[in-house]
């Protein structure tokens, strides 16, 4: 699939091969229209996820630095991913749909952001979608899920790290219900089945995950599109008016520099990259970026709070068998006012029984980084009998402040590079707090005979060309164009104007494809 | 990835780093390194924490298999490594007059002990309990995320893809 840079003007160029770039540019090509997708990273081949958390990170951003500030930064070499496939290749696939009330925050409690479109805007797209990428669940036992679609593959198995846990759970009268994973657990539309060895985040390359190399790219390919990898767009360009994209100036490996013509062209980049090329394609028109004349680019950026509970237990938990992202679900926490007493605000969800291993960040041993010497050792034999884990995914509430801005400095290609300012809202870390109260309670619960939290880290990046009403309020408009230029569309979790207590990656997923039929129901009046 | 004029198959196993060429730090930077491995977990040298970091520190970025790739240190790192394993020489040398590798295991242990906790006086190297962090989680990386340290801990593989090297040199 991949190949070199096209000589002649194409329909749509697409900047980045990762969760959105691959659906959207899937949708397109099978709309018909002739599509190149844009890799900045390298070409991969599914032989390239070797099973391994050392070779997991070469799946990781090797991009132009970013360079991080603020009292929270948003991790973003761990939480973005560079080449083919793009982050999704690394991600867990918990699929949890966002619900009804995270999409109306401001209206309903007067905090955060609306979004200019409704969970019913969605919910269709959210039942085509887990049809298509296929998702293991059970509808029924996740009581807190919005409307829906049931899903199409019987729910994961339950290991002993998970039956443990659970117990705990039901002992606090809370409810637990399979993790919704876009993992199969049966054959399904000729993907096998998942062995439940943990290794989601080196990249599965037996397909038993739903990620782009998987999904989207072989379908983008069989309708025609075309993917270029070690390929960065440096600039988009536009008419002299700045009212229409007319393309994107490209760094190759093979072709050097060179700019290449398209009638829609999709930014792709994910939450960083995206309002990085957008400020540095200023112009005259757009002397502030594009897209930026009220100022909302780069703003808002947010990244969920990674409530890490750990325990030991007297039971063999086998804590290496299941799915990376975790055997069970709990949302009762959900409610956004549940803990305001305690001055936090806002959603979070379990992620329970996480298949761990014994090196890397998330790894057994980094869970107690105090310990060195023999004393290391004797730990680790003691926690590959009885560990267990959950995470916390704790909303992060937007915030002005916190937002992508150009350094001084610039890359290779001489494009300025990405600084990435975040600071928690004072409400979202006292959750993250609350979550790492009620984690440790309920591990107390199930017996743990010895309960400790993990530092706060960031997960999943959003925000930073949010979709809102009009250009005094947002980036773009709910199919993701820019508000200023209607053929530069926007895809990916940078449109959130919330972030939910929920995984990213669904949403993306269903806010492309419904982006992708707009596009093409309203193709001659877009590109006009 | 082919490792020229490095063939690891003719080393005995648990041979120090002081037989092959340097390919990022310096002979000096890698006795402090394995000397350092073994204190924070007992075995990485033998399992080749002072080859593996150098290895890693040669390659391009993309090719690194290193850790601190997502600990918000900016690339290159061998700097990260050189100065912080300069600084705890100098440390060693301060508090006990001795290079680190001939210390005790208890003046070892002390020393990392204030490494951890960011209380070594006179330290001029990256954040003393980041460099902590980053040396403890690379002698875990060759003990134990390897399919040799698996199986030292019973720990099933499981690969879907076997890794054709433990860290990608000569793979």
């Amino acid at each position: 699939m991949t190949a070199a840079l096209p000589s002649l003007p194409v329909e749509v160029i697409v900047v980045g091969s990762g969760a959105a770039g691959s659906a959207v540019a899937a949708r397109l090509a099978e709309g018909g229209k002739q599509v190149l997708i844009l890799e900045a990273g390298p070409w991969r081949a599914s032989a390239d996820l070797v099973s391994s958390a050392l070779y997991a990170r070469r799946l990781k951003w090797s991009g132009p630095p970013v360079i991080e500030e603020g009292e929270n930064p948003v991790g973003y070499v761990f939480n973005s991913g560079y080449g083919v496939g793009g982050s999704a290749m690394h991600h867990y696939a918990v699929w949890p749909r966002m619900h009804e009330e995270d999409f109306e925050m401001r209206t309903r409690y007067g905090r955060g952001l609306d979004w200019p479109l409704k969970y019913s805007d969605l919910a269709p797209y959210y039942d085509q979608v887990q049809e298509e990428a296929g998702i293991a669940g059970d509808a029924q036992r996740e009581i807190w899920r919005p409307p829906g679609a049931t899903y199409p593959m019987a729910p994961v198995p339950v290991f002993a790290q998970g039956e443990v846990i659970a117990r705990g759970f039901e002992k606090l009268d809370k409810r637990v219900a399979p993790l919704p994973l876009a993992v199969t657990t049966t054959p399904y539309r000729g993907r096998p089945v998942c062995l439940w060895d943990g290794w989601c985040d080196a990249g599965c390359p037996i397909g038993a995950l739903a990620n782009p190399m998987t999904v989207h790219l072989p379908r983008a390919k069989a309708a025609g599109a075309v993917l270029v990898a070690n390929a960065a767009a440096t600039k988009i360009i536009t008419n002299q008016a700045g009212t229409r994209a007319t393309g994107v100036v490209v760094v190759s490996n093979e072709g050097g520099q060179r700019t290449l013509r398209a009638a829609l062209v999709v930014l792709a980049a994910f939450a960083v990259e995206n309002p990085r090329l957008l400020l540095a394609s200023a112009n005259v028109a757009h002397p502030h970026g594009l897209g930026n004349a009220a100022g909302f680019v780069g703003h808002y950026i947010m990244a969920h709070a990674a409530g890490l509970v750990y325990g030991l237990f007297d039971e063999e938990t086998k804590p290496y068998m299941g799915a990376f992202g975790g055997q069970l679900l709990n949302q009762d926490a959900y409610r956004k006012t549940t803990h305001e007493r305690t001055g936090a605000f806002g959603s979070y969800q379990w992620m329970i029984a996480q298949a761990v291993k014994p090196n890397d960040l998330l790894g057994i041993s980094t869970t107690r980084a105090d310990l060195f010497g023999q004393q290391l050792h004797d730990f680790m034999g003691r926690a590959n009998r009885g560990f267990a884990g959950m995470t916390a995914v704790v909303e992060d509430l937007p915030v002005g402040e916190n937002s992508v801005t150009l350094a001084t400095e610039r890359d290779r290609n001489g494009v300025p590079l990405a600084r990435v300012a975040h600071t928690r809202h004072a409400a979202s870390q006292a959750l993250w707090r609350t979550s790492l109260e009620e984690g440790k309670a309920v591990f107390a619960a199930a017996g743990a005979r010895e309960v400790w939290t993990g530092t706060e880290g960031s997960m999943h990046i959003m925000g930073g060309t949010i979709i809102g009403t009009s250009r005094n309020n947002s980036v773009a408009n709910s199919f993701g164009q820019l508000h200023e230029i209607p053929n530069l569309v926007i895809a990916g979790p940078g449109l959130f104007p919330t972030s939910g207590g929920v995984n990213p990656t669904f949403t993306v997923h269903a806010m492309a494809a419904r982006s992708a039929d707009y596009l093409l129901a309203n193709w001659n009046a877009i590109v006009a | 990835m082919a490792a020229a004029g490095h063939d690891r198959a003719s080393r005995p196993k648990g041979t120090a780093v002081s037989s092959a060429a340097p390919r990022a730090l310096t002979r000096e930077n890698l006795a402090t390194l394995e000397a350092l491995g073994e204190a924070l977990l007992p075995g990485s040298a033998r399992d080749g924490i002072a080859r593996y970091v150098d290895y890693q520190l040669s390659v391009p970025l993309q090719e690194s298999l290193l850790m601190i790739r997502y600990l918000g240190v900016r690339p290159p790192f061998t700097e990260f490594y050189r100065t912080g394993l300069v600084s705890l020489e100098a440390a060693a040398n301060r508090q006990f007059g001795r290079r680190f590798d001939v210390l005790s295991r208890g003046e070892s242990q002390a020393l990392v002990t204030q490494m951890a906790g960011g209380t070594l006086t006179a330290w001029s190297g990256p954040p003393s309990a980041l460099f902590y962090f980053v040396l403890r989680n690379d002698a875990i990386d060759v003990v134990y995320g390897t399919q040799a340290g698996f199986q030292r801990l019973a720990v099933p593989y499981m690969a879907h893809i076997v890794p054709s090297t433990p860290w990608g040199e000569g793979g």
